[in-house]
């Protein structure tokens, strides 16, 4: 304790500073990252993040795998939008080859981004309300969250990793038996939303855990470049569904949800409004879906060439950049994700705001650390072995805590 | 004789043994009832049971950089107060085994005692989130115990009494929360402050100081603090019940005017969303302070005029 | 604004400092830059005129055999992507920061510089974001030479 106390002062050069460490252990993260914040009493005066627990050295490990093997990879970079990613990189690839999508196959790739969306949206108002202490919330909705995950399973097979997605098409079909379990689904799930509105809206102890925290205005979202449904709840019309329609969107418009106060309410109302607009869509694409074949013919070796793709994911704008060299592997491919345009915002917001905030504030850019830290490599220290047997990693952790407790 | 009658009393009615597997009762009670508030299955009921034997096993690990004997000190110290309390109180529908005039203040202060207990365990330690913890629970502390004690000083003023025994034979029959409905909102409310139940629970919150002031703490102190808190719940709800509900003549009515009190408090924890330390402490100097000098002005003048 | 009027708002801000300018899809726009002086001007001029944020940063190593390393500026507005690109030496590849003007662009700098040995010049907190601590100096992984140590599929 002493030691991690000498060593996080000096990398902040003044010792009287009181930090506090969040992360990469602690309850309010999901998932593994490294936050320091500055406190004076409760009101935190500085904030540091720290980034990369979670690489997996994701863009480095495409460039040794052939073309569909890339698509299963890539949807491993995050767990909750698995779909989107896999939706971009085939979008973008079928551009390169310059394959034509059969409709169907793009209405029912929308139709599960969709589902996606509406799934994350339902865990993050759980987690989000967890972080506000508000428990009851977090274990209704992700009781109802329950629903739409069954629809998932049901329409592919997997609850998280859907794999739905293939080079020039999709895996599954919808039939009039899936079709009708989705709006039954849905519509259950329009009612349960509806009752969260309302509770977010309403509830006055939670109103003040959320009202007037965390405000970006529209010009901060701008300036720093915030993405999704934080810029939208900043009021900035950023929405690549309606901005730069992709797959099925052309035929099957959405329409932007936007918020102006900018506060981690208008986040909330935000996402769950965008709920509204999820089931609108699905029932939508369910009633006038295209019929053809679920899939295109699609090359092994693709021309040489480069494409950008920016889809919508649930949290933001996800950019991909795909190079081709004419092999039957990718050359590049560069995955910008959303809650890395969103970090900066959170390190900024949270300067001047009550340690009790920060949870809330950083769960309302809905942070994704998996997606934020796809790059690098396999961990090679220096001197150190690239691979360690069961035996040499006990060894480790014995010599560890011998050392320690000296 | 009397010797034996002491050592029963402290080790295993009202106090000691007794105290300790209601507290665990009640412990379970309480979650069962916010899981199904929420939907969930909830715990079995030796879940709290088992939870104090696997702590009691484990290795107490102690941190560098603490007073040994503070740190170890101060659980037993936090329990020790807990039970000593429930001797001055009507458990289990019981006369109180020991009484004096002015015996509600000590026990008010002997209930204050786990909380002050935890502030320092919180500070002895280096531990960023435990310094945190134990500022806001010492805070929280500073909040609401002016009020608490002033609502439950209102059934000693009715009762024109500061011994528990007198009060409870005085409000034996008497439901004065129909006379006195606001000092029973602030005692019950200020009962869960006192506990540290949502939506007072910003001392350990663990979204944001994992487990506030106990971080540090692990194995046989950790489980000697839970302990102390059952305790401290048990007799909270019985000195409620027995000032406010009509007295706590005979066991049964304790179970269920207790078990009521726990029902509401329950629901109250499962409705509410967290409050910030700043808005705990303003709800209590804004709000609890003022209804309860609200109620003792109507008390003082009701009995003026009654007289 | 349509499209038209933003790729021709482009190519007037930044005709003097490019090589060549290509359209390789409708909806993009690739300037081959001169200069990489010329960046924290272009990217101002680009912002001033709302010509689009700056969506991402790519690095590119050409292959094993090239000595140059390529960088790409994605600003993007609606459907419309503008793509800088510049060359930049691999035995000392250095480009301007534009944190000064683009606070956000710090973290895309920051990845870039550890993952391709990029010197950005200017960029406020150096360390590294993703790499650990120790990580080898002088090792960048998303070059083309970097293969050690991992597994053929």
């Amino acid at each position: 304790m002493t030691n991690r106390k000498s060593e996080n002062m000096q990398a902040n050069g003044k010792s009287e500073r009181f930090i506090v460490p969040i992360g990469p252990q602690h309850p309010a993260l999901k998932e593994p990252e490294h936050f320091r914040f500055t406190v004076e009493g409760e009101i935190v005066t500085n904030a540091y993040v720290r980034l990369g627990y979670a690489h997996r050295g994701i863009e480095k490990a495409t460039e040794q795998r052939n073309w569909v093997q890339t698509n299963y990879l890539l949807e491993r970079i995050c767990g909750i939008c698995s779909h989107i990613h896999s939706t971009a990189y085939c979008l973008g690839v079928e551009k390169l080859a310059g394959v034509q999508v059969p409709p169907r196959a793009l209405a029912i790739r929308t139709l599960v981004a969709e589902l996606e969306r509406i799934h994350s949206h339902m865990l993050w108002l759980g987690v989000a309300a967890h972080e506000a202490g508000f428990d009851t919330l977090f274990m209704y909705s992700w009781r109802d969250r329950e629903t739409v995950m069954d629809i998932l399973e049901q329409l592919t097979g997997n609850r998280v990793n859907y794999s739905a997605n293939l080079l020039g098409g999709v895996k599954y079909d919808i039939d009039q038996e899936i079709a009708d379990s989705i709006l039954e689904g849905i519509d259950f799930l329009e009612e349960r939303t509806r009752h969260y509105l309302e509770i977010v809206t309403t509830d006055a102890l939670f109103l003040q855990r959320t009202r007037g925290v965390g405000v970006m205005t529209k010009t901060q979202a701008e300036v720093m470049r915030a993405v999704g449904p934080t810029a939208r709840a900043s009021g900035v019309t950023r929405d690549i569904r309606v901005e730069a329609p992709y797959a099925a969107y052309p035929q099957f418009p959405a329409r932007i949800t936007l918020a102006t106060n900018g506060d981690v309410e208008a986040r909330f109302v935000v996402r769950i409004e965008e709920l509204f607009e999820s089931h609108r869509l699905i029932r939508e694409i369910l009633a006038n879906l295209p019929e053809s074949d679920l899939r295109a013919r699609f090359p092994r070796r693709i021309k040489p060439g480069e494409t950008i793709i920016r889809v919508e994911a649930p949290r933001g704008e996800l950019f991909y950049f795909i190079k081709s060299n004419g092999s039957d592997k990718p050359e590049r491919v560069k995955v910008r994700t959303p809650t890395i345009c969103n970090m900066s915002s959170v390190v900024k917001l949270a300067v001047g705001h009550q340690l009790a905030d920060i949870p809330l504030i950083l769960a309302g850019i809905d942070p994704c650390f998996s997606c934020n830290d796809r790059g690098v490599i396999i961990t090679r220290r220096q001197n150190k072995p690239d691979l360690w047997t069961w035996e040499q990693l006990r060894q480790y952790g014995i010599g560890y805590y011998d050392g320690n407790n000296k | 004789m009397e010797i034996i009658n002491n050592l029963i009393a402290l080790l295993f009615f009202p106090a000691g043994l007794f105290l300790l597997v209601l507290g665990l009762a009640y412990e379970w009670v309480d979650r069962k009832l916010i899981a199904q508030f929420q939907n969930r299955i909830g715990p079995r009921w030796f879940q709290p049971l088992a939870d104090t034997v696997k702590l009691l096993a484990k290795e107490e690990v102690v941190p560098e950089g603490v007073n040994v004997a503070l740190f170890k000190g101060l659980p037993v110290v936090a329990l020790a107060g807990g039970l000593t309390a429930a001797l001055y109180v009507p458990m289990a529908g019981l006369p109180s085994t020991y009484s004096f005039q002015g015996d509600l203040i000590v026990t008010l202060y002997l209930l204050s005692l786990l909380t002050l207990c935890m502030g320092l365990a919180g500070s002895n330690t280096m531990d960023r989130f435990s310094l945190i913890g134990a500022t806001r629970t010492l805070t929280q502390l500073f909040s609401y115990e002016a009020p608490f004690m002033l609502a439950l000083l209102g059934p000693a003023m009715a009762a024109r009494s500061w011994q528990i025994s007198e009060i409870t034979a005085y409000t034996d029959g008497r439901w004065l929360i129909l006379t006195q409905p606001l000092g029973f909102i602030v005692a019950l409310i200020g009962l869960m402050g006192k506990l540290e139940l949502p939506p007072f629970d910003a001392p350990e919150a663990e979204t944001e100081i994992v487990a506030g002031a106990m971080t540090e703490y692990s194995g046989k102190g950790l489980v000697l603090f839970h302990l102390g808190k059952s305790a401290e719940m048990v007799i909270g709800l019985t000195l409620i019940a027995a000032f406010y509900l009509g007295g706590v003549a005979n066991p049964l009515y304790f179970i269920l005017k207790t078990l009521a009190l726990l029902f509401i408090i329950a629901g109250l924890q499962s409705l509410l969303a967290r409050l910030r330390i700043d808005q705990t402490v303003g709800l209590w100097w804004r709000y609890g302070v003022l209804l309860v000098l609200v109620q003792w002005l109507i008390l003082i003048v009701g009995q003026r005029i009654i007289l | 604004m349509d499209m038209d009027t933003i790729f021709q708002t482009a190519q007037l801000l930044v005709e003097d400092m490019a090589e060549k300018i290509e359209k390789p899809d409708p909806d993009r726009m690739d300037v081959y830059m001169k200069n990489p002086q010329d960046l924290v001007s272009a990217a101002a001029g680009l912002r001033v005129k709302r010509l689009g944020y700056l969506a991402a940063i790519t690095g590119l190593d050409p292959g094993v055999d090239m000595d140059v390393l390529e960088v790409l500026y994605h600003f993007c507005t609606a459907s419309v992507t503008i793509t800088l690109r510049f060359q930049l030496p691999k035995k000392s590849p250095s480009i301007p920061s534009l944190c000064e003007i683009i606070p956000g662009a710090e973290p895309f700098e920051r990845e870039l510089s550890e993952m391709f040995g990029i010197k950005v010049i200017g960029l406020p907190n150096p360390e590294h974001l993703y790499l650990p601590d120790d990580w080898i100096e002088g090792d960048y992984p998303l070059r083309k030479d970097f293969n050690r140590g991992t597994i053929s599929v």
